[in-house]
């Protein structure tokens, strides 16, 4: 029976081309029109060593990565070892194995079904014999294509792109090993057609990643700066805009450490360009001190985290939610900053404008927690999903600037801001405290003003940039509450309750500080039971959350683990089963 | 426009806050000489900005009647650099002491040189730790006794223009705040100086250095000589870890394209790929075109 909805993962070690695999089944899909993920993994070597990519096509909307493969293809069982519980193989799965590998796989802790059908196919040797030693990813390609109903003709004109700018004998060499594959598949006995692709083309979708939709809100929301220094898994950012920032007339420049990157980027908002830079965790904590400056001196500031495993240099190619408490309270002093998070690839579009929306109008640092998951996973969108209002920041009426006092009390905080070049709107600014005017000042009572004066800017925000997303039906027994890429699986394990008619509700915010506490209360007042789901050791979500509410006693459950491996569907809907029957005993022995 | 504007004199650059620094301080002369070189340029003061880190001389920008920015220790060259480089046609000086440039701000000095980033920054260098009251310093003559080498400094100075050589800033000078007349003059050539400009401004700190700091560094005052070649790496390097004397001047400048001109260059090449619209014209780029 053909399906809609099909997940290929492959692994192999450097210079077997998997990534190149991945992306070019991406594309094809994403040509046809049809919704794609795909994720990218790596061991920590530089080069070579081994990677997998994994790509799910559906015809229908899909919210996370496959937790299982419907297809495996394993160009050497060693590299697929170091992936150790991190791939999944559904019970039905077809494995595609290189048949000169002589490991002996039966013998790894295979994490693979038992009703899985095995294929050994001589990747190599294939590729050998049609004079392309050096793509067997691409026969390979066109076995898959064959096999599984993958779009033949879109592959072969993305594997024709692919190689446009080489010489054209290259493309050619590559589509005759794309054939061969087709040939070989042919010959192929046994039957796999329970994991054939079926569906009707539309319209070419958009493919990109969390951190390239991020670097593109960037420049949408008009900024015009960027300062970074490489880190993994944010580097993308830098690189994406080290190409595009100077097409655009802005400017770009890659720092000596993350300490000048922060602080180009408030040189450049205190003179009036909207700039950014972005960051891991190691990163962010070298920029926090001064991140206490943007947030005392008020100047518009977005630091982009792409959380990886930490502390320390931890799991850098590996996603994980652990950065959040730095982001919260990292900072020493009382610093007013927002803290917004993204939970797809489309949030880190969003989460970014909104981003240079709140710092730009309310004069303070803003922090978007992303994280590898939706950081480097590709997705694909709709270009008209990538709309977002953008605002700029309050500049001094020509009246503002007789008598001109930077920081004048006002009832939202908010003064307006004169930059340099502006006559009679000079001030000097300060980390300093200091009174309206910026005089420097270690006054009590100028200290406790100014305090408030930069907390009320916090009101509005709440009020009027209250992000959050809502699943499932208002009356719930089970209601989960997450943020950022564990929504993916969450998302997606909500639906599939609903669909089986069990009543479960998520919520899952974006504007992470100030918090929708009033929206979440009244989520709560929905629901009999609630599940906190985070990938943070120490829950650290569920920690933030009870320092401002108290959590129905006895009726909050935690499920967390560590990061490095994503949060699976099948990994939430057990925890909503386990509440589920917490609830369900519960109301028996209240009965009894 | 500029038919309207008033000239400038250096009381114009003095702003009405009274400096924090004790009496006798050589930051008095230095800011002294900075209001005086403002106005032999003429600089607009609200296109100029005087950045600096944390530290005694780093309350300078206070001081001046322009756009300042007094940010954290160590980082003035940061700033200074997103502010010159977001908005290039601003002057901007970033002014601090040896503390706050050469050791917890060593790094961004050494890559704000190499890069030859168009600002001028004014070194006010006293051998010590002022602000925090009197530890030891990179600049600190190894032997010395402060609050925190209290047997002794185990470690060696380093000399600041000897670095500013080494990592590629394309002007180094030094001067000394007890010599206004000359120290008015390197200020306004290093304003003037297109690309990184590094002036050590030796500036005693009477209170954790002793009265006679003024002293022993006036006697030690040299000039240039004549034929001193200030475009010889080499030449100037001569006048750097100097024992028993001091020189002052011009000690090296070359020209070399800054920061702005290389990045004005790429900016140039990046054009040259399409204009640029929006960002539909990015995101277009994102659809599988095939």
């Amino acid at each position: 029976m053909a399906r809609n909805d099909l997940t290929i993962a492959m692994v192999g070690s450097g210079g077997d081309g998997v990534v190149t695999m991945g992306n070019l089944v991406a594309q094809a899909a994403a040509r046809e029109g049809l919704h794609v993920i795909e994720t990218e993994a790596y061991g920590p070597q530089i080069r070579g060593g081994e990677t997998s990519c994994t790509v799910r096509v559906a015809s229908r909307e899909i919210y996370a990565q496959g937790d299982t493969v419907d297809v495996l293809v394993v160009f050497g069982w060693e590299s697929f070892g170091r992936f150790r519980g991190e791939i999944s193989a559904a019970a039905d799965a077809v494995i595609l194995y290189e048949a000169a590998d002589e490991t002996q796989f039966e013998k790894l802790d295979l994490p693979l079904g038992e009703h899985a059908r095995w294929l050994p196919i001589p990747f190599q040797q294939l590729a050998k014999d049609a004079s392309a030693a050096g793509a067997k990813n691409i026969v390979t390609l066109g076995i898959l294509a064959e096999l599984f109903g993958l779009p033949s003709d879109a592959l072969r004109r993305a594997i024709e792109k692919r190689f446009s700018k080489k010489k054209a004998s290259v493309a050619e060499a590559n589509l005759k090993a794309f054939d061969a594959g087709r040939d070989f598949a042919r010959s192929v006995t046994q039957e796999v057609g329970h994991k054939e692709l079926a569906y009707e083309p539309a319209e070419p979708r958009l493919l990109l990643s969390g951190n390239e939709a991020a670097a593109i809100g960037a420049l949408h929301a008009g900024c015009r700066f960027f300062a970074g220094y490489p880190i993994t898994p944010s580097s993308e950012i830098l690189h994406f805009l080290s190409e595009w920032m100077p097409r655009f007339g802005g400017a770009f420049v890659q720092t000596e450490d993350e300490l000048a990157a922060i602080g180009a980027v408030i040189g450049a908002s205190f003179a009036g360009v909207k700039a950014m830079t972005a960051t891991s965790g190691p990163g962010l904590s070298l920029m926090i001190e001064m991140l206490g400056l943007a947030s005392m001196a008020e100047i518009p500031t977005v630091v982009i985290d792409v959380q990886r495993g930490g502390p320390s240099t931890g799991n850098p190619t590996k996603s994980e939610q652990s950065d959040l408490l730095q982001a919260l309270y990292g900072t020493h002093g009382d610093a007013p900053k927002v803290v917004l998070a993204c939970s797809d690839v489309e949030d880190c579009f969003h989460a970014t404008v909104e981003a240079f929306n709140i710092a730009e109008e309310f004069q303070l640092p803003v922090l978007v927690l992303s994280d590898q998951s939706v950081g480097q996973r590709r997705e694909t969108l709709s270009a008209s999903a990538l709309v977002h209002e953008v605002r700029d920041r309050v500049k001094p009426a020509p009246s503002d600037l007789t008598g001109y006092e930077r920081y004048r009390e006002t009832d939202d905080g908010v003064s307006p801001m004169a930059v340099p070049g502006m006559r009679g709107g000079m001030y000097q600014t300060n980390g300093l405290e200091h009174d309206e005017a910026g005089r420097p000042t270690s006054l009590h009572l100028t200290h406790e003003k100014m305090n408030a004066k930069r907390y009320r800017k916090l009101l509005p925000i709440r009020e009027r940039h209250a992000f959050f997303r809502r699943y499932g039906p208002a009356r719930a027994d089970v209601g989960i509450v997450c943020w950022g890429s564990s929504k993916a699986a969450v998302k997606e394990a909500v639906l599939e309750a609903n669909a089986r008619g069990e009543r479960v509700a998520a919520f899952v915010p974006q504007t992470i500080y100030p918090f929708p506490k009033h929206q979440f209360q009244e989520f709560l007042s929905g629901i009999e039971d609630l599940l906190v789901v985070e990938l943070s050791y120490t829950a650290q979500f569920y920690k933030y959350l009870r320092t401002f509410l108290t959590l129905p006693e006895g009726r909050t459950h935690v499920f967390k683990r560590s990061g490095g491996k994503e949060l699976t569907v099948a990994e939430v809907a057990q925890e909503i089963d386990k509440v589920r029957g917490v609830s369900a005993s519960r109301r028996e022995s209240v009965v009894a | 426009m500029s038919a309207e504007l008033p000239v400038f004199q250096p009381a114009d650059y003095k702003s009405d806050l009274k400096p924090v620094w004790c009496a006798g301080c050589g930051d008095y002369g230095a800011l002294a000489a900075l209001h005086r070189a403002m106005a032999k340029l003429q600089l607009l003061p609200w296109n100029t900005v005087v950045v600096s880190g944390i530290g005694c001389s780093s309350r300078l920008p206070g001081y001046v009647s322009t756009f300042g920015f007094n940010g954290v220790h160590g980082r003035a060259l940061t700033l200074a650099t997103g502010i010159k480089v977001a908005r290039p046609e601003l002057s901007v000086i970033a002014v601090g002491g040896d503390g706050d440039g050469i050791a917890i701000g060593g790094n961004h000095f050494l890559h704000s040189a190499r890069r030859n980033l168009d600002v001028a920054y004014l070194l006010m260098d006293n051998e010590i730790y002022g602000l925090t009251k009197g530890q030891v310093a990179p600049t600190t003559p190894a032997g010395d006794k402060t609050k925190s080498t209290t047997w002794g400094n185990p470690e060696a100075a380093v000399d600041p223009c000897e670095l500013a050589i080494s990592f590629g800033a394309t002007w180094v000078g030094r001067g000394f705040s007890g010599d206004p007349k000359t120290l008015v003059d390197l200020m306004v050539a290093a304003i003037e100086h297109h690309g990184f400009s590094f002036l050590n401004v030796m500036s005693p700190c009477v209170t954790f250095r002793g009265d006679e700091q003024f002293k022993t560094l006036r006697a030690k005052l040299r000039s240039l000589p004549e034929d001193h070649d200030r475009t010889s790496r080499q030449a100037a390097l001569r006048y750097t870890r100097e024992k028993d004397s001091l020189t002052t001047g011009v000690l090296y400048e070359v020209t070399e394209p800054s920061l702005l001109d290389r990045m004005a260059d790429v900016r140039q090449k990046a054009q040259k790929a399409g204009p640029v619209k929006g960002t539909a014209d990015v995101l277009a780029t994102f659809a599988p075109a095939f």
